[in-house]
């Protein structure tokens, strides 16, 4: 078979594509002004943090040049760098074990319809099982080790990973599958070009949930079951009634978790689902 | 040769409570080397399940395909294309990556395929549209990016089922031109499924009409009139007529 000359293309309009350009333009001036909304309302946080704090005693709510000065003493302890690496690696390692987990199993019980119904009240009961309970049961299995805070987040966050994998499995489109039938695609082929990207935006949404939450449990089973991290510190804090520090801690952690947001997950969002995002109305 | 030949096809769809349910009994026919096949009938008489079996999405429970003269289903494949009714491009990818969704199947290089990319979408007229995202385009140019796809891999067949039946009649006889066009270009044997005579008569070389419950074939049907076939003149208003007294 030759492929010779193709001439006579069809017509397309051009306005066509510059309506494609001003969508884009026009979800960008979109962006700068929520930035500006955020900005604003922080300020105004600030400002009522100061004037609520002039009546009270700083035991109950520390101003906030106190909490500042408290921070940046904090910050300049080597004790703090430590914590913090300590804290962040149980989440990063729970929720990394939870993500593998969670999507493997996800998978599985997207794919066989039977095993999905079978399991189907497992994931149901672990997901009511408040994480205090997950961690005096791992307090009482692994005692003060990294494997009770890591278990903790790991308990947390892995079944809202496989609730989301599995409802994105189920979004797939038979039609796709179907089509890439048609071109003779592998089994394995069709998982990746099919069911991954398919299942991409729910896996995201339940891994940036799992973070979330994986990151503030980790302080309660540090609280209860851990002698270094966050967690404990706060405790200690609490005990002395420190108050301020407490504080500097709310907000470094808030910090933390706000760059996470926007330094890595919602560009990362971006790039991935550009269709998704220029596809809504 | 990549002829498609057809012999003593039936299909039952097995029900829970009834008797299986007879779709297709004893179809025969062949689509010759680089012609145009149209599949008419009414509604639910088996167009798209016997478009499914030439396809190999659906096995036949008697009866055979041969594509090249080869049986289908074997190791010695004859490369084809379906276009469906809907035109199934994946949401998250760019036209072009759309069209190259079918050649990733087998080993290609890069170059290769950008080229083969850039000619399928040249052929459809949508080269400037590349990098737009299927949400971003109309269902002329979406239906045109799916026939893109269908030609990227260099079919010698191309099986289409009401392929451009959501479109409006303007942009319809656009694409139709188009697909004859590239057809009589490329030697690709076409068949596609309607319910549009019209549509049958003023594409294809032979015409199968399919009467249903279950579906036999009625009559084949050769259509041998001079292109380009304007809807309007006698020798086409009378074959319109004379099918549709059939259906
Ligand atoms: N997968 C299936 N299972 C059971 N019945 C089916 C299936 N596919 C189609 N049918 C039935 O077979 C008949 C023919 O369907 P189809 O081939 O889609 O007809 P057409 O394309 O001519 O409208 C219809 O009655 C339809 O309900
Ligand atoms: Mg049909």
């Amino acid at each position: 078979m030759t492929r010779t000359n193709h001439t006579s293309a069809m017509h397309v309009p051009d306005p066509q594509r510059r309506a494609i350009q001003a969508r884009r333009t026009a979800s960008v001036a979109a962006l700068k002004q929520s930035i500006f909304n955020r900005v604003m309302l922080a300020a105004l946080v600030v400002v009522l943090w100061y004037l609520a704090s002039r009546n009270v005693p700083a035991f109950v709510l520390p101003s906030p040049e106190r909490v500042a000065a408290t921070w940046i003493r904090l910050v300049s302890l080597p004790s703090f760098w430590e914590d913090l690496t300590v804290t962040l690696s149980r989440v990063l390692a729970g929720f990394a074990l939870a993500a593998v987990v969670g999507s493997v199993l996800g998978l599985i019980m997207g794919f066989d319809r039977r095993i999905g119904d079978f399991l189907e009240p497992v994931v149901i009961v672990i997901n009511t099982v408040s994480s205090v309970i997950w961690a005096i049961f791992a307090l009482i299995w692994f005692g003060l080790s990294e494997g009770t805070t890591i278990f903790v987040v790991f308990m947390t966050s892995m079944p809202l990973i496989l609730t989301n994998v599995w409802k994105g499995t189920q979004q797939v489109d038979p039609g796709l599958v179907e089509l890439a039938r048609t071109f003779r695609m592998s089994r394995s082929k069709i998982l990746l070009k099919i069911y991954l990207p398919t299942i991409m935006p729910e896996f995201f949404s339940g891994a940036r949930l799992a973070f979330g939450f994986g990151a503030r449990v980790v302080l309660i089973a540090e609280t209860l079951g851990s002698t270094s991290g966050i967690g404990y510190r706060l405790r200690q804090a609490a005990d002395l009634v420190q108050t301020d520090q407490v504080f500097a801690w709310t907000i470094t952690l808030v910090a933390l978790m706000l760059t996470v947001e926007f330094a890595v997950l919602k560009p990362i969002e971006a790039r991935l689902f550009v269709w998704r995002r220029l596809a809504a109305p | 040769m990549s002829n498609v030949a057809l012999s003593g096809i039936s299909k039952w769809f097995p029900c829970k409570l009834d008797a299986p349910l007879h779709v297709l009994s004893d179809i025969g026919f062949e689509a010759q080397d680089g012609r145009i096949l149209a599949i008419i009938g009414a509604s639910g008489c088996g167009k798209s399940t016997l478009l499914n079996i030439i396809a190999g999405l659906t096995p036949a429970d008697q009866g055979h395909v041969a594509i090249g003269g080869v049986p289908a289903g074997g190791d010695a494949v004859v490369p084809l294309s379906v276009m469906f009714q809907e035109d199934r491009l994946l949401p998250w990818r760019s036209a072009a990556r759309n069209v190259g969704f079918g050649l990733e199947a087998a080993p290609i290089t890069v170059t290769e395929k950008t080229r083969r990319i850039r000619d399928a979408l040249d052929m459809v007229g949508l080269s400037d549209f590349a990098e737009a995202f299927p949400h971003e385009l109309s269902g002329g140019m979406r239906s045109r990016v799916a026939l893109a796809r269908s030609l990227a891999t260099r079919p010698e067949v191309l099986l289409m089922d009401e392929p451009f039946s959501k479109l409006d009649p303007g942009t319809r006889t656009q694409i139709h031109g188009e697909v004859l066009r590239i057809a009589a270009a490329h030697a690709v044997t076409v068949i596609f499924v309607t319910h549009d005579v019209e549509e049958a008569v003023v594409l294809a070389d032979r015409i199968v009409v399919l009467q249903p419950r279950p579906g036999t074939i009625r009559e084949v049907v050769e259509i041998d009139l001079p292109r380009p076939r304007d809807v309007l003149t006698l020798k086409v208003t009378e074959a319109v007529r004379s099918l549709r007294a059939l259906l």
